[in-house]
C-alpha cells in the first residue's frame, strides 16, 4: 500500500536511496504535546528481514503507523521504494466481513484482486474463505491479517506484534510462513515483536527502540550476544545469571 | 474525525478527553478586576432600560429571558454533559402555568413563582426515564418530548388548544402595575440575576465541582462515588426551572400564548446561543445569547427594510443560526467566552515562562522597548 | 375489514417513508458514527425540487430522479461540512448537521417560500385483493421494496459496498489498507442524501411538504432506524412499517390528533428499553 504521507514519499524507481525499501531519517511523531518518536532513523534493504524490538510504549506501533501513512510525522523523511503493507497490532480485521472479503479489501486501490496467490502462500485461508472474520481464532485472524496485507502485493511487509496473545505453537506456524515469504518470494519483512527471541531468530538485523529513540542496532546474532540487550529482551543474559 | 475516535484501542490510549482548561483550574475567589467588571456590567445593564426606546426594550427583554434558558442549557450541556433539544418546552410550560393561574385570578406574582416549580417538576418526572439516555438518543428523546408537548397543548381546552390563550393580564405586584415595557425589562433583569446567582452557587458548590467530572466522563464520575443520576436530574430540573421562570415573564409580557410560538427550532436556537458562548460557562451563556440576538435582530432590521420580500427576516435569521453554529462548532468548539478567557488568563495570571515571552507581550512591564520594531 | 386493509396499506406506505429516511440515517451512522439530523432535510429538498422540476414541465419520473440527485448533492455537502474536518466528534457532528439543517431552511425559504407545496403523484385507486387502495401508496411500497433490495445488494455484493462496510466495521483497519475513510464518509452522506431524496419524492404526493417538514421526517426516520440500533437497514424497514401502521391505526380507530404521539412515545420507549439492556454501550456511544 502506498499510503505514506505524500510529502515524504518517493516510491518511484531510482530514488536517491535506491538500495533500501524503507529509508527513514530523523523521524519525529507527536501526539498533541507528547512526542512518541524523537528523531528515529533506520532502513530496511530489499528482501531483508529486520526486527524492531523495544518495551511497551517505546513507539514501535507509532513508527509503523507513520510508515503506512496513518499518523503524520511532525518532521523527518520516510522513503518507501515499492509498496509497503501493514499488519496492524491486534490484527484489526473487518469482523463483519468474510475472510475472503477481508482479503479483497486488502487489495483496495488495485485492479488485480485475485486472492489465489495469497492462498498459495497461506493455504489454510482457503478453507476459511466463507467464514466471518470475527468468528475466527486468534491465530486464524493473524493469518487473515497477513493475507490481507499480502493482497497488496507488497515489496515489504511490516508486521506489528506477530505473536500477541497467541499460543507458542500457533506463532511457530505463522513465523514459518513469514520466513518462507521472505526467503522464497523475496518480500522484505519488518517484524515488531515483544518476543525478541522469536524476532532475532527470524530476522538478520534488529533495531532496539526505547522511549522514541533507536538505542541499539546491529546483526541479530551480535545483539543476542550483547548482555544488555539480552537481559532486557531475552529474559536474562546469555549466561545463566537469574 | 469521528472515525478515529470510534477506534477503541486508540481512544483508550489517549484516555478521556482532557477537561476544558477552565474547569480543571480550581477557582478560589475571583480577582478584583473581574468582580469590578461584573459589577459594572450589572449596573450598566440595569440602567440600560432607562435609555432604550420601545424596540430596544423589546430586544432587551428578549435577550434577558432567552439568557435564562441558555444559562440552564449551558449548565446541562457543559456540566452534566447532556444535550437537550427540547428546552423550549419548559419555557412554554412556565408561560402556560403563569397564564392559566392569572387567568383564574391568581396574583401574577404567585404565577411567576409557580412557573419554575411546575417546569422543574415536569423535568423531574421526565428526567427519571429520559436521563438514562445519552448523546443522540437523549437529543432525539427531547425532540420527541417537544413534539408530544405541542400535540398535548393543541388538544387541551384549558390551554386554549391551537388558538392559544388570549388576554393574559400584565405583570403586577401587590397592585403596583409593572406591565409596561420598561418595568418588564427590569423584571427580566431581576429574573436573570436570580438565575445567574443560583447557577454561580451551583457551579462553585461542592456538588458543582463533582458535576464537572460528570461532563467529561460519566463512568469515571460514577466510579469516583458521585451520585451521577441524582446530580444529572437536579441540573435538568434546575435548567427547566430557569426556562419556566423566563417563560412566565414572557407570558405576562406578550399577553398571549399559542403552541405555534414554540416550534422545535426554538429549542435549537437556544442550543446555538449556548454553543456560541461556550458550554458550561455562565458568562458564555450571557455573551452567546446577547451576541446571537443582536446579530439576528440587526439582520432582521435589514430584512424588513424596503424592497425586501416578506420572508427575508426569516431567511436571514435561519442563515445566521446555521452559519454561526457551524463556524463555532468547527473552529471554536469550546465557544467564544472560554476561548477568550483562556487567552486572557494566560496573558494576565499565568506566571511568565520566559523573559522573552514577557517582553513580547507586555513591554511596559518588562521595561523593554517594544518588540518587532513597532513604535 | 376492507377498511382495515385500506388503513393497513396506508400505514405501510407511510412507514416506508420513515424507513427510507431511516435507511439514510443508518447508511451514514454505520460508516461515520454520526447521527445525521439533516437527513429529513434531504427529503424536503428533494420533494421541493421535484415540485419545481414538474412546474418547469419536466416529465414525471425524470423530475423525481433529478430531485433525488439534488438530495444526493445535499447529502454530500452536509457530509463535507460535518465530517470533512479532522477531529470532529460524532456528537459535535450531530450538532453540525442540525446547523446545516438551519442553513438549508434559509435556502429553502429563499427558493421555494415558506408555504407548503405538494407534488402530484399517481392518481386514482387500484384494486388489491378486492380492496381499493390509492395507487400512490402502492408505488411508495414498491419503490421502497426495490430500494431496500438494491441497498442490500450494494452492501453485500459490490466492492464499494464492502469497503463501506469495512469502514463501518473497523475504520482504523480501513486506513491501514489505504482506504480514504473521509472520502468514504462523504460517499455515505451522498448515499444518505439519495435515500432521503427517494423518501422525499415519494412522500410529497401524500402530504404537502414545507421547509420545516424535516423535523417530523427525521424523528420518524430516527424512530425507524433506532429499531436496528441505527446499524441495520432491514430493521429500519421493519421499524418504519410498524411505526407507520401504528400511526395510521391510531388515527383511524383512536384520536386522529394523537397519531404522531403514539409513534413518539414508541420511540422513547424503545430507546429506554435498549439502554436498559445495554447500558454501557449507550454510555460509550456518546
Ligand atoms: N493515538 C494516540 N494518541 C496519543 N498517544 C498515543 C497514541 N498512540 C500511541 N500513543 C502514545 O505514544 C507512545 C508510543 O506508543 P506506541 O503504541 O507506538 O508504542 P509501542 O512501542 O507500539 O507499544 P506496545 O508495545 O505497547 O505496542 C505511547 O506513550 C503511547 O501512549
Ligand atoms: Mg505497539
Amino acid at each position: 500500500m502506498s499510503n505514506v504521507p505524500e510529502t515524504a514519499v518517493d516510491s518511484g524507481p531510482g530514488g536517491p536511496h535506491g538500495e533500501s525499501v524503507i529509508e527513514v531519517a530523523d523521524l519525529v511523531v507527536r501526539y498533541g504535546a507528547a512526542t512518541a518518536l524523537q528523531g528515529v532513523s533506520f532502513s530496511v534493504g530489499p528482501g531483508e528481514a529486520v526486527a524492531l524490538v523495544g518495551p511497551n510504549g517505546a513507539g514501535k506501533s507509532t513508527l509503523v503507523n507513520a510508515l503506512s501513512g496513518i499518523v503524520r510525522p511532525a518532521s523527518g523523511t520516510i522513503r518507501i521504494r515499492g509498496r509497503l503493507a501493514h499488519v496492524p497490532e491486534g490484527r484489526q480485521l473487518f469482523g463483519e466481513l468474510s475472510v475472503e472479503d477481508n482479503l479483497l479489501i486488502g487489495a483496495w486501490g488495485r485492479s488485480d484482486r485475485d486472492p489465489a496467490p495469497v492462498y498459495a502462500v497461506l493455504p489454510e485461508l482457503r478453507g476459511l474463505a466463507r467464514r466471518k472474520a470475527a468468528a475466527l481464532s486468534g491465530g486464524q485472524q493473524q493469518m487473515v491479517a497477513i493475507g490481507r496485507a499480502l493482497m497488496a502485493r507488497p515489496d515489504v511487509i511490516a508486521v506489528d506484534e506477530l505473536s500477541l496473545g497467541l499460543a507458542p505453537k500457533v506463532v511457530t506456524g505463522l513465523a514459518a510462513h513469514l520466513r518462507a515469504l521472505n526467503a522464497e518470494r523475496g518480500t522484505a519483512v519488518l517484524l515488531i515483536e515483544q518476543n525478541a527471541r522469536l524476532a532475532f531468530d527470524l530476522c538478520s538485523r534488529a533495531y532496539v527502540l526505547e522511549a522514541g529513540r533507536m538505542v541499539v542496532s546491529g546483526a541479530c546474532e551480535e545483539l543476542a550476544r550483547s548482555n544488555e540487550v539480552a537481559r532486557a529482551y531475552l529474559g536474562g543474559g546469555t549466561g545463566e545469571e537469574p | 474525525m469521528s472515525i478515529s475516535a470510534r477506534h477503541g484501542a486508540r481512544q483508550a490510549r489517549r484516555g478521556p478527553a482532557e477537561p476544558h482548561a477552565a474547569y480543571a483550574r480550581p477557582r478560589t475567589g475571583l480577582p478584583s478586576p473581574v468582580l469590578g467588571g461584573i459589577a459594572a456590567t450589572a449596573l450598566a445593564t440595569l440602567l440600560l432600560p432607562l435609555v432604550l426606546d420601545r424596540g430596544g426594550l423589546a430586544l432587551y427583554i428578549d435577550i434577558a429571558l432567552s439568557a435564562c434558558v441558555v444559562v440552564g442549557i449551558s449548565l446541562l450541556m457543559g456540566f452534566a454533559g447532556q444535550v437537550s433539544l427540547g428546552q423550549a418546552v419548559f419555557f412554554a410550560i412556565g408561560g402556560y402555568t403563569a397564564a392559566v393561574l392569572v387567568l383564574n385570578d391568581v396574583p401574577p406574582l404567585v404565577g411567576l413563582l409557580a412557573a419554575p416549580v411546575a417546569a422543574g417538576l415536569v423535568a423531574l418526572l421526565l428526567g427519571v426515564p429520559l436521563l438514562r439516555l445519552h448523546g443522540h438518543h437523549l437529543a432525539f428523546a427531547t425532540i420527541a418530548v417537544h413534539l408530544i408537548f405541542l400535540v398535548v397543548v393543541q388538544q387541551s381546552d384549558t390551554l386554549g388548544g391551537n388558538v392559544g390563550l388570549m388576554g393574559i393580564p400584565g405583570f403586577s405586584v401587590g397592585g403596583i402595575d409593572l406591565a409596561d415595557h420598561r418595568s418588564i425589562a427590569f423584571v427580566s433583569w431581576g429574573v436573570l440575576a436570580v438565575v445567574v446567582l443560583v447557577s454561580h452557587n451551583v457551579i462553585t458548590s461542592r456538588p458543582g465541582r463533582a458535576l464537572r467530572a460528570l461532563a467529561t466522563s460519566e463512568t469515571a464520575a460514577e466510579s469516583a462515588g458521585i451520585p451521577v443520576g441524582r446530580y444529572k436530574l437536579t441540573v435538568f430540573a434546575l435548567s427547566a426551572a430557569f426556562a419556566g421562570l423566563a417563560g412566565s415573564v414572557w407570558a405576562y409580557y406578550v399577553g398571549f400564548l399559542s403552541p405555534g410560538m414554540f416550534p422545535v427550532s426554538m429549542s435549537i436556537t437556544f442550543v446555538v446561543m449556548a454553543a456560541v458562548g461556550g458550554m458550561g460557562s455562565i458568562w458564555g451563556a450571557l455573551f452567546g445569547t446577547t451576541a446571537v440576538k443582536l446579530i439576528v435582530s440587526y439582520l432582521g432590521m435589514l430584512g424588513t427594510a424596503g424592497g425586501m420580500p416578506d420572508y427575508a427576516p426569516a431567511v436571514l435569521s435561519y442563515a445566521v443560526y446555521g452559519l454561526l453554529l457551524i463556524l463555532i462548532l468547527l473552529f471554536l468548539p469550546h465557544g467564544v467566552v472560554p476561548a477568550l478567557r483562556d487567552r486572557i488568563v494566560r496573558r494576565w495570571s499565568a506566571p511568565p515562562r520566559t523573559p522573552l515571552d514577557t517582553a513580547g507581550r507586555d513591554p511596559g512591564k518588562a521595561g523593554l522597548p517594544p518588540a518587532n520594531g513597532r513604535p | 375489514m376492507t377498511q382495515f386493509l385500506m388503513f393497513l396499506v396506508n400505514g405501510i406506505a407511510i412507514g416506508c417513508g420513515f424507513a427510507l429516511v431511516g435507511s439514510g440515517l443508518v447508511a451514514v451512522y454505520r460508516i461515520t458514527g454520526v447521527v445525521n439530523f439533516a437527513q429529513g432535510m434531504f427529503a424536503v429538498v428533494a420533494a421541493l425540487s421535484a415540485t419545481s422540476f414538474v412546474a418547469l414541465g419536466i416529465w414525471h419520473g425524470v423530475a423525481e430522479l433529478m430531485a433525488v440527485l439534488v438530495g444526493g448533492f445535499a447529502g454530500l455537502a452536509t457530509g463535507v461540512v460535518a465530517v470533512g474536518r479532522r477531529g470532529t466528534q460524532p456528537l459535535t457532528a450531530l450538532l453540525v448537521t442540525l446547523a446545516v439543517g438551519f442553513l438549508a431552511y434559509a435556502i429553502e425559504v429563499l427558493v421555494w417560500g415558506d408555504q407548503p407545496r405538494s407534488l402530484p403523484g399517481l392518481d386514482g385507486r387500484a384494486a388489491l385483493l378486492g380492496v381499493p387502495v390509492q395507487r400512490q401508496y402502492l408505488l411508495v411500497i414498491a419503490v421502497t421494496a426495490v430500494v431496500f433490495v438494491l441497498l442490500w445488494l450494494f452492501f453485500a455484493r459490490t466492492y464499494l459496498g464492502k469497503a463501506l462496510t469495512a469502514c463501518a466495521s473497523n475504520p482504523y483497519a480501513a486506513r491501514v489498507v489505504g482506504i480514504d475513510v473521509t472520502r468514504m464518509a462523504f460517499i455515505a452522506f451522498a448515499l444518505g442524501g439519495v435515500l432521503g431524496g427517494v423518501a422525499g419524492v415519494l412522500v410529497a404526493p401524500l402530504r404537502p411538504i414545507s421547509f420545516d417538514s424535516d423535523v417530523s421526517l427525521i424523528v420518524g426516520g430516527f424512530a425507524a432506524a433506532i429499531f436496528g440500533g441505527l446499524t441495520r437497514p432491514m430493521m429500519a424497514l421493519a421499524g418504519g412499517v410498524l411505526l407507520g401502521i401504528t400511526e395510521v391505526m391510531i388515527r383511524a380507530y383512536g384520536d386522529a390528533s394523537y397519531g404522531t404521539v403514539g409513534a413518539l412515545v414508541f420511540l422513547i420507549a424503545i430507546m429506554i428499553w435498549q439502554s436498559a439492556r445495554r447500558p454501557t454501550l449507550h454510555k460509550e456511544a456518546v
